[in-house]
């Protein structure tokens, strides 16, 4: 179970550069490069976000580069979880392979009735979204078999096949 | 049961099934200093060695200055970068082509010009231009840093099996040196969207793709992911292995594997794909880009599109061309033509071979740039540069006032010296137009390298089809 508030961005296609501009990819240190999240579109993003935040973003989230630096950045000043209507192929890999935080697909009912500020609570057991501001539920779309699995473990290289 | 070209390449290079998803065998590791640091920490925290040295190749591109070469590099942090690969390449036994290698370059553009880049092979590196490779009849794909990691390990990468897509591109180009591979690919993205490819891998084919040169095809395979698709390839032929054939790391056995990739790469009569678009190239013209994506993007006979024209009815898509434009500052019902630029960049993985500076330098017939305008041509590679210096292209874009700069990824993504300033519009030969990609708050039109170098004389865009 995670339990946390929402930041939402209600747009389309939030790209890798706008999640953290190239000019920090020269940056090596998590937490330098976590103070650069979401700077193209967000410069106040570093200073409002708290540990265990969400965000709620429209269709193919972290299109663009390939950098794994997108989700670290997310991830180390304290998102866990990403809620969009769809994810673009590398952020969606990058981000569990790293078990940096989960991309969750949710559905358009979903992305329109939660807020900025609403408290989610989320139980991917149950594949299951109640907004407790709201004292709504909503669906999530189940991970697959495989990609459950990587979460479990804690990342690609802590998996082990069976 | 027939197949297409990228099921007969995937299913080559199956290692074994786990849990429903495939262990596939790489062919070649290209390695670059931004994307794999961590990557290298990660291999000394487990102790582990590099699987297979032998297929991996790095070079420095992404943060490297692209003016003197003999200078210390300025920024420390991406010295500190540069000097790390090199350590890593030392102690794990990679061969690097260093900042003063014949050989460094942009990794999408050394890997087919060194002849590492071969028909039917698996190709990752860290950065999701790989999709290039494709050109070649290679399943190539970007990977992120952990990826990276497993790969360096293991040579092997987990992955569910992508989806089919036929990108058909029927006819022939009218205005062949005005309708370029960067028209004929943002035509593409702007018709499917920059999801439109999404799980997918996409074979383009078709006359007008056959009709193509190896150096445009690898600019239409560049711009899949920019289409949302893991990999974009075309069936090799006697292009392709002309073009490979004595290169420096083409294989000794060469006539032999060119008749068995002769015999298997190819879809089969009657192979089915999961998706099909097609278009026709007698119906492209030069394409400018006009938002903050690249599927926002129009004819330069057009004007900038209202959001609600442009969004047909998508709520989601009217406010983010809203956003764009106003990002962009441009107003809806301005001609493409009356916008004025004041940078120009011709480079990137997408259009700095040689053939693009060609072209672009075929554009300017003793013309001057703009005075208004800074002009950067930054080819793809040393061995790039050296060719266009024998061909005396160095000559015609600095009589220009073109500035010739030494090779790198350049002003294609803010992350080197080469940046623009906030509120500066640049006509770019690169591959996106996000917000900030050049610089914070610079505005990037995409655009091939004719336009671009027409775009630098006229100081705004032109049809450059009116110049032939």
């Amino acid at each position: 179970m995670m339990a946390g508030k929402v930041i939402k961005y209600e747009r389309d296609n939030i790209d890798t550069d706008v999640i953290l501009p190239g000019t920090y990819l020269k940056l090596h240190d998590y937490d330098e490069i976590a103070k650069h999240a979401m700077e193209g579109i967000d410069p106040n993003f570093h200073a409002r976000v708290k540990k265990g935040d969400f965000i709620v973003a429209g269709k193919n989230f972290g299109c663009g580069s390939s950098r794994e630096h997108a989700p670290i950045a997310l991830s180390h000043c304290g998102i866990t979880a990403v809620l969009a209507l769809s994810f673009a192929r590398i952020f969606y890999r990058n981000a569990v392979d790293g078990a940096f935080l989960l991309p969750i697909e949710i559905d358009e009912t979903a992305y329109r009735k939660i807020s900025e500020n609403d408290q989610l609570e989320i139980n991917t057991q149950k594949n299951e979204i109640k907004n407790l501001t709201k004292n709504e539920t909503y669906s999530m779309k189940p991970f697959s078999d495989i990609i459950s699995k990587i979460i479990a473990a804690g990342g690609l290289f802590k998996y082990k096949p069976d | 049961m027939p197949q297409t070209l990228f099921e007969k390449v995937w299913n080559s290079h199956k290692v074994t099934e786990i849990d429903g998803r495939t262990l596939i065998y790489i062919d070649r590791h290209l390695v670059h200093e931004v994307t794999s640091p961590q990557a290298f920490d990660g291999l000394r925290l487990n102790k582990r060695k590099v699987r297979r040295p032998d297929l991996t190749f790095a070079t420095m591109d992404h943060n490297v200055p692209t003016n003197n070469r003999s200078l210390p590099i300025v920024d420390q942090i991406s010295a500190i970068q540069i000097k790390t690969l090199e350590t890593n390449c030392k102690e794990f036994g990679i061969e690097l082509f260093d900042l003063h290698s014949p050989y460094q370059g942009i990794v999408h553009v050394i890997g087919p010009e060194l002849g590492i880049t071969l028909p039917g092979t698996t190709i990752v590196c860290g950065d999701s231009h790989t999709s290039t490779h494709g050109a070649f009849g290679a399943f190539a794909l970007g990977i992120g840093t952990s990826d990276v990691e497993h790969v360096l390990a293991t040579q092997c990468l987990v992955m569910d099996k992508p989806k089919t897509f036929e990108i058909r591109v029927d006819g022939k180009r009218k205005h062949r040196h005005a309708v370029t591979a960067k028209d004929i690919i943002l035509s593409i993205i702007k018709r499917i969207g920059t999801a439109g490819g999404t799980g997918t891998v996409i074979e383009y084919r078709g006359e007008a793709i056959s009709d193509l040169s190896m150096d445009e095809r690898m600019t239409v395979c560049n711009m899949s992911i920019e289409a949302g698709a893991r990999a974009g390839l075309i069936a090799p032929d006697a292009k392709t292995f002309d073009y490979l054939k004595g290169r420096k790391y083409t294989p000794k056995n060469y006539d032999e594997l060119v008749e068995s990739w002769k015999a298997n790469l190819v879809t089969d009569n009657g192979a089915k794909f999961d998706k099909v678009f097609t278009i026709n190239a007698n119906d492209i013209v030069p394409q400018v880009s006009w938002g903050t994506n690249p599927a926002m993007t129009s004819d330069v006979t057009d004007m900038v599109p209202h959001p609600s024209e442009y969004a047909k009815g998508n709520k989601s898509e009217e406010d983010a061309a809203k956003k764009a434009l106003e990002y962009m500052d441009l107003k809806p019902g301005t001609q493409i033509t009356d916008i004025k630029i004041d940078r120009v960049f011709i480079g990137s993985c997408t259009n700095a071979r040689l053939q693009d500076l060609i072209e672009a330098a075929d554009v300017i017939h003793g013309r001057k740039a703009s005075p208004n305008v800074r002009v950067m041509v930054v080819p793809g590679s040393q061995q790039v540069k050296k060719q266009a210096e024998e061909m005396g292209l160095d000559k015609i874009f600095q009589d220009a006032n073109f500035e010739w700069r030494e090779s790198g990824c350049s002003m294609c993504l803010g992350m080197n010296p080469d940046i623009l300033l906030r509120g500066e519009r640049c006509a770019s030969t690169s591959n996106r137009n996000f917000e900030g990609r050049q610089g914070t708050g610079g505005r990037t039109h995409l655009v091939s390298p004719v336009m671009a170098a027409a775009a630098a004389i006229a100081g705004h865009f032109v049809d450059v089809r009116e110049w032939f």
